[in-house]
């Protein structure tokens, strides 16, 4: 550390690298930590985390049971023991409340005065963070399983909603534009970060296809798993994304790769702009689940590194080499759905045990002065714990 | 997790590892080729040619080598057409690039292309690929050399042998797919219907749908017989174990019932390659514990 501190000071390193180091480092060493918890609001599972982009400072959750909780993540008391406590509820007692469990939430990506939630009640709604009073509502024929707002967009606000009934993503605003292509139902939309009018879809056909929306009449490609090579599958399974439902979608920071997730147990990172399968083997990753599965990419990192909910724990892949980095267990039932939190390299999940846990990096040892070695987080001397000091022993044996 | 020692990313490691590296970037891509044709032939050892009569070549499967090797998707690369392995990355600031990868740097971004594969096994026709049927994602890997010998002495006093030997000689040095349609057959090959005909009954070829076949290993129909059932019982050891987790080694010396007809060390290689057991590093080893999602 200090040698990267040393380097940036005179010049011989690019000052974006030191923050890349320290946030890998720190990304390495996410952990459970007992001073920082979330407050409990939801009675039933928590379905969808969402983190706003302009400060970092405020999470929404929707949960099973309808019900849609504003957090302050930031740490005001001095203390460093803090609970992130909800700020505002739309609870059950709400007269807007969403009848049934609530799938997706996102805030508006350019500020949080609004956000939008869409529910198993067949309805999108636009809410106003100030009043909690939804200020649109759209209707649908089906389950809404996912929606997403893009967050580049700045020559339009289209919503794209993805519902059951229908293979159609429609992107909604006051124009509803539907884009046809897909033949099973669509478990998961996302907006690319690097176009504004880049979608990609992902369905229980085994298909991931990539639209824009500037040209609604078909998709611009689908993702195929072999890359062309009709040879390696029997013949149903050509040009499939996955060999079995695809449920997850994630684009990584920059926009140039996409991950997607199927219940074949496997995980493919794409690249998105010519849609080839770059083939990378992250092994088997679990996943039963029916409906969309939420998962994360970091950010700032010089590995990236993949958060991916599998089962009742969260498993940590490296992005480009496939590698199983650590599994992060602390929940008592399925995780749903998990963030990561740019700034300050955490990661919040929550699941069907109602809670939501945030992984926080473990801060460095503090090592003894006397003692300095160049390897980083080698030799860590910790201190003596209190605990384990005891009264009556003395150092001069 | 419980860590007794914290991951480490690798940019903290001592410099001196990066350096050796970055001057053997050749060599590192033939170290790892030559660690997986070891690692290949080893496990051809473990292979009961005795079993089929010799008639079988032996029979390696892919997800076998993830077993003896960390690093998946580099066994993938050697094994795997390299022209699928074509990452284009654009890195517009700093970022950590492995190895074996060329970067030019253009105004704003640094492009990064791939090294080609000098010691691909598949691509010199060193390695045939198979898919076998019971597994979308099971694939078996013949050397070609006794893949040749084995379905030439199969053959050996049947007419169809001249068909299947101008067959083997159009494959084995170049092609590397896993099926052919009628189209490939006809026009590049130069086969008559009937000499396709031929070819499916003597065994090379499988029906895969109307007017496409499978490359195939003549009379693997036992091997995979003995195959599934064998997984299936080692599997059954490991559930019924105390706690459904077993130390591999003990899991070695454990007698085999008369359903498991492989040696033992094939398959475990097999389920743990293939991840039907998790594979936990202890103090007295490494133990393989049954995973809940597998019926089988």
């Amino acid at each position: 550390m200090l040698s990267f501190l040393y380097a940036r000071q005179s010049g011989l390193d690019d000052p974006v690298r030191l923050r890349r180091a320290e946030s890998t480092r720190r990304v390495l060493s996410l952990k459970l930590n007992h001073n920082r918890d979330v407050d409990r609001i939801h009675g039933n599972g928590i379905n969808t985390l969402d983190i706003e982009v302009i400060d970092g400072r405020y999470m929404l959750s929707g949960g099973s049971d309808g019900v849609i909780v504003i957090y302050d993540l930031e740490n005001n008391s001095k203390k460093p023991q803090y609970t992130c406590k909800a700020i505002c509820t739309v609870g059950r007692s709400s007269r807007h409340v969403h009848k049934f469990s609530v799938e997706t939430v996102q805030w508006y990506p350019h500020d949080t005065g609004m956000f939008v939630s869409s529910s198993f009640d067949k309805t999108m709604k636009v809410w106003d963070t100030e009043t909690l009073k939804p200020a649109e509502e759209f209707q649908f024929d089906g389950n809404v399983y996912c929606h997403h707002m893009s967050p580049v967009a700045r020559r339009h606000s289209l919503v794209a909603g993805v519902f059951s009934d229908q293979t159609k993503p429609s992107a909604c605003e006051l124009v509803n534009v539907s884009l046809t292509g897909h033949r099973g139902e669509i478990l998961s939309v996302r907006w690319s970060p690097r176009y504004d009018h880049i979608l990609a879809t992902a369905s229980t056909d085994s298909r991931v296809r990539i639209w824009d929306v500037r040209r609604a009449s078909g998709s611009l490609f689908t993702l195929d798993q072999h890359n062309g090579d009709k040879s390696k599958v029997s013949s149903e399974a050509v040009n499939t994304a996955h060999n079995g439902r695809v449920n997850g979608l994630c684009f990584t920071a920059d926009g140039l790769h996409l991950l997607s997730t199927g219940t074949d147990d496997r995980m493919r990172l794409w690249n998105s702009g010519t849609g080839e399968n770059t083939l990378v083997n992250y092994g088997k990753v679990v996943n039963e689940s029916r409906k969309g599965l939420k998962f994360t990419v970091s950010r700032g990192c010089s590995p990236e590194f993949v958060f991916v909910p599998c089962g009742s724990s969260v498993a940590v892949y490296g992005l480009h080499s496939g590698e199983l980095i650590t599994m992060l267990r602390g929940h008592y039932n399925n995780v749903d759905c998990c963030e990561f939190h740019p700034d300050y390299q955490e990661l919040y999940s929550g699941g069907k045990d109602c809670n939501i846990l945030a992984w926080v990096p473990v801060l460095r040892q503090p090592g003894i002065e006397d003692d300095e070695t160049n390897s980083k987080r080698g030799g860590t001397q910790a201190a003596i714990n209190p605990a384990f000091e005891d009264a009556w022993s003395s150092d001069e044996d | 997790m419980n860590r007794k020692r914290a991951l480490i990313a690798d940019t903290f490691c001592l410099t001196k590892r990066r350096r050796c590296a970055a001057d053997s970037v050749t060599g590192d891509s033939q170290d790892g080729a030559a660690d997986i044709r070891s690692s290949l032939k080893y496990l051809v050892t473990l292979f009961s040619r005795k079993l089929f009569n010799d008639s079988l070549p032996p029979v390696v499967l892919k997800h076998q080598l993830y077993s003896l090797h960390n690093d998946k998707t580099a066994v993938d690369k050697q094994v795997v057409r390299s022209d699928c392995f074509r990452p284009t990355y654009k890195y517009s600031s700093w970022q950590s690039v492995p190895d074996h990868f060329i970067i030019t740097v253009t105004h704003s971004e640094a492009l990064v292309f791939s090294l080609p594969r000098q010691n691909e096994l598949r691509e010199n026709g060193e390695l045939l690929m198979f898919q076998l049927g019971f597994d979308s994602e099971a694939f078996a890997l013949v050397f070609a050399e006794d893949y040749r010998a084995k379905v030439l002495q199969g053959e050996a006093g049947r007419g169809t042998l001249g068909t299947v030997e101008k067959f083997l000689a159009k494959l084995i040095p170049s092609c590397s797919d896993l099926s052919f349609n009628k189209e490939k057959m006809l026009k590049e090959f130069l086969f008559t219907d009937s000499e396709i005909t031929q070819l499916v009954k003597s065994g090379v070829l499988t029906v895969r749908d109307a007017g496409s076949w499978w490359l195939s290993i003549p009379n693997s129909g036992k091997f995979i017989k003995y195959f599934i059932k064998g997984r299936k019982a080692v599997l059954g050891m490991v559930k019924k174990s105390k706690y459904g987790e077993i130390l591999k080694t003990e899991l070695e010396g454990r007698r085999t019932t008369s359903q498991v007809k492989f040696q033992m060390k094939y398959h475990i290689h097999d389920i743990i390659g293939a991840e039907l057991v998790e594979c936990i590093q202890t103090t007295s080893g490494t133990l393989l514990r049954h995973v809940d999602g597998n019926v089988n």
